[in-house]
């Protein structure tokens, strides 16, 4: 049974977009000097559901990770009353959550910074300079291989349709010259994303930009994939039929939670 | 005319000529071009059809009469005198029969002697375990020296027979009865003794054959991917001894699920030889052996048997399901992810 295409917005946003935090932490040295030696548990909260939702975003010394359990105790809470609300906030739309945890305002400041920094996610993001263009290819991979795989896990009845009939099969993104590669195993209706290239076996399909000036138009949507693949930006090993698939799901994704 | 090997027959005569036969043609070529070539054979020359060599040479072609282990000393005596002799019997006979003389007599020396051993593996299925060789090409690749080739078809039987002319030391091609169906349409693939040829590419699983399940495997590779929408690799692993290790590694590092079929007994050949190397390269895969399980083979026509022991485009199908449906990955925490 599917979630409700709300929730299933909310879902991807939680498991897929807020691990990529981690990225912006560690590869913009503005942004990682800004939480150097910060401990704190950071949490985002949706009330007003049928059940909890949620995640904790967690500083140790600096180092980001996200804690889906919401088992400690908070610093800081950002919290929502619909999931839509939620969802809404997260594609940068003016929503004003519920803040607890004034006592520690200069993190509340830091947190909302690093939330302004992941609206280089946006389609209309457009960075100029290498590092943020490359930032911004790095995040988009490694979000959405995972919100693919969350796409699948939330029960959207195609893309269950669709990996239900598939055996063990790795689908693969890189981008050339650039260690930035992400995978989504798929079988039998099971998937699970990965960060790095999958080294057990070759993928199934191998979708490789050509760079971050062959991605970035691509993942923007700039440029459409099959004209892509004509410029040679992007070039795809394995399955056309399957790429253009995982490619369409893609672009499914793009459109519900933006 | 051929364009690629100067040949008298086409592909298009490939099609009504037994593998045997098409051996018989390229041989008198052969003869033509080299001086150093003799036939041999004992009392099978039209069965083998080595006769054709022997119809056009006749003086340098021997029927030594039904006396085996005496046609390959006779060889080997040949081989020693600077000429090459190639040698025609059963499977079952060059490979059982002689087989002290092929290893010691021919194999001990090294000598460029080229045997062609027809009626492989149950080929000659209604003429019951007397004359089936399933057992062959474990005894052949068990002996030193020797070059170990299962073609899948009568073009390729051309290609491994003109290959083993300058091919350094003996060579056993196994060849069958010879109502075998033709699977290439040209003989310019790419065939090069020890190394395999790619028929189809795919990344789900690889099916690794030789002989007449080259064929069946392509059908079934064909059958898959219209029903199963699976991405199947399909090798011919032709040379069994010296193998294609590499071919095989990558078959199973890239696609990690791996079958192998043969007409053969599962212990010993094409099944076994894959098996040595997954083993040595410590690589994990899902890995099955399929051929004629370690029984004397069910008598019958060919066509009956090959279903029988699933070596069938059906039996292969039916295989690589079962396959497909195994685990091979160590982790299958799938809540676990970034």
């Amino acid at each position: 049974m599917g979630e409700n295409r709300t929730l299933l917005a909310t879902r991807i946003l939680l498991k897929a977009l807020f691990p990529v935090m981690k990225v912006v932490v560690t590869d913009d040295p503005k942004m990682g000097k800004r939480f150097e030696g910060v401990s704190a548990r950071v949490r985002f909260s949706v009330t007003g559901e049928a059940e909890p939702l949620g995640t904790d975003v967690v500083f140790e010394e600096g180092e980001l990770s996200v804690d889906a359990t919401m088992e400690g105790a908070p610093d800081v809470v950002f919290s929502f009353k619909t999931a839509e609300k939620f969802n809404a906030f997260m594609a940068g739309k003016p929503v004003i959550p519920g803040i607890r945890g004034w006592k520690r305002p200069g993190l509340i400041i830091k947190v909302v910074s690093l939330l302004l920094a992941m609206k280089i996610l946006m389609p209309d993001a457009r960075p100029k300079q290498e590092d943020k263009q490359r930032l911004k290819v790095k995040m988009i991979v490694y979000m959405i291989t995972t919100a693919l795989s969350q796409y699948n896990k939330g029960g959207d009845p195609e893309m269950s349709k669709w990996t239900g009939k598939q055996p063990d099969r790795i689908y693969q993104m890189s981008v050339d010259g650039e260690e930035i590669a992400a995978y989504v195993r798929v079988k039998a209706g099971k998937t699970k994303a990965g960060r790095g290239i999958y080294t057990r076996r070759r993928p199934f399909v191998h979708i490789c930009f050509n760079g971050i000036e062959g991605a970035l138009p691509v993942l923007l949507g700039d440029v459409e994939f099959v004209e892509a693949l004509g410029r040679q930006m992007v070039t795809v090993e394995g399955s056309p039929e399957y790429a253009a698939n995982l490619n369409d799901y893609m672009q499914r994704i793009q459109a519900l939670i933006v | 005319m051929s364009e690629v090997t100067g040949t008298t027959w086409t592909v298009y005569d490939a099609n009504s000529m037994s593998q045997a036969e098409i051996y018989g043609h390229v041989l008198c070529e052969i003869g033509d071009e080299r001086k150093d070539v003799v036939g041999l054979t004992a009392d099978l020359a039209k069965s083998t059809k080595i006769g054709l060599f022997g119809d056009k040479f006749p003086e340098r072609f021997f029927n030594v009469g039904i006396a085996e282990q005496n046609l390959f000393g006779v060889a080997a005596g040949m081989a020693l005198s600077g000429m090459t002799p190639f040698v025609s019997t059963m499977a079952a006979f060059a490979s059982m029969r002689a087989c002290e003389q092929v290893r010691t007599d021919i194999c001990y020396q090294n000598l460029n002697c080229k045997i062609i051993a027809t009626h492989g593996g149950i080929s000659f299925g209604t003429a019951g375990s007397t004359h089936n060789a399933q057992e062959d090409v474990a005894i052949m690749r068990s002996f030193p020296n020797m070059t170990v080739i299962i073609p899948a078809d009568g073009i390729e039987t051309a290609n491994a027979v003109r290959a083993c002319v300058d091919w350094d030391g003996p060579v056993y091609i196994r060849v069958g009865r010879g109502f075998e169906p033709t699977w290439y349409d040209t003989e310019d693939y790419g065939f090069q003794i020890g190394k395999a040829v790619t028929v189809s590419e795919g990344t789900d699983i690889t099916l690794i054959c030789c002989g007449v399940t080259v064929l069946q495997a392509a059908e079934a590779a064909k059958v898959l991917k219209e029903e199963d929408g699976l991405s199947v690799r399909v090798l011919n692993l032709h040379t069994i001894k010296p193998l294609d290790e590499e071919a095989v590694l990558k078959a199973v590092l890239e696609t990690r699920r791996v079958i192998t079929f043969e007409e053969h007994n599962i212990y010993g050949g094409l099944g076994s030889a894959v098996a040595d190397v997954i083993a040595e390269s410590g690589k994990g895969c899902a890995f099955e052996k399929v051929g004629l399980p370690d029984a004397f083979s069910l008598v019958g026509y060919p066509e009956d048997l090959y279903a029988h022991y699933k070596l069938d485009t059906n039996g292969i199908i039916e295989k690589v399901r079962e396959v497909m449906g195994r685990d091979f990955e160590e982790d299958e925490d799938w809540e676990d992810e970034v």
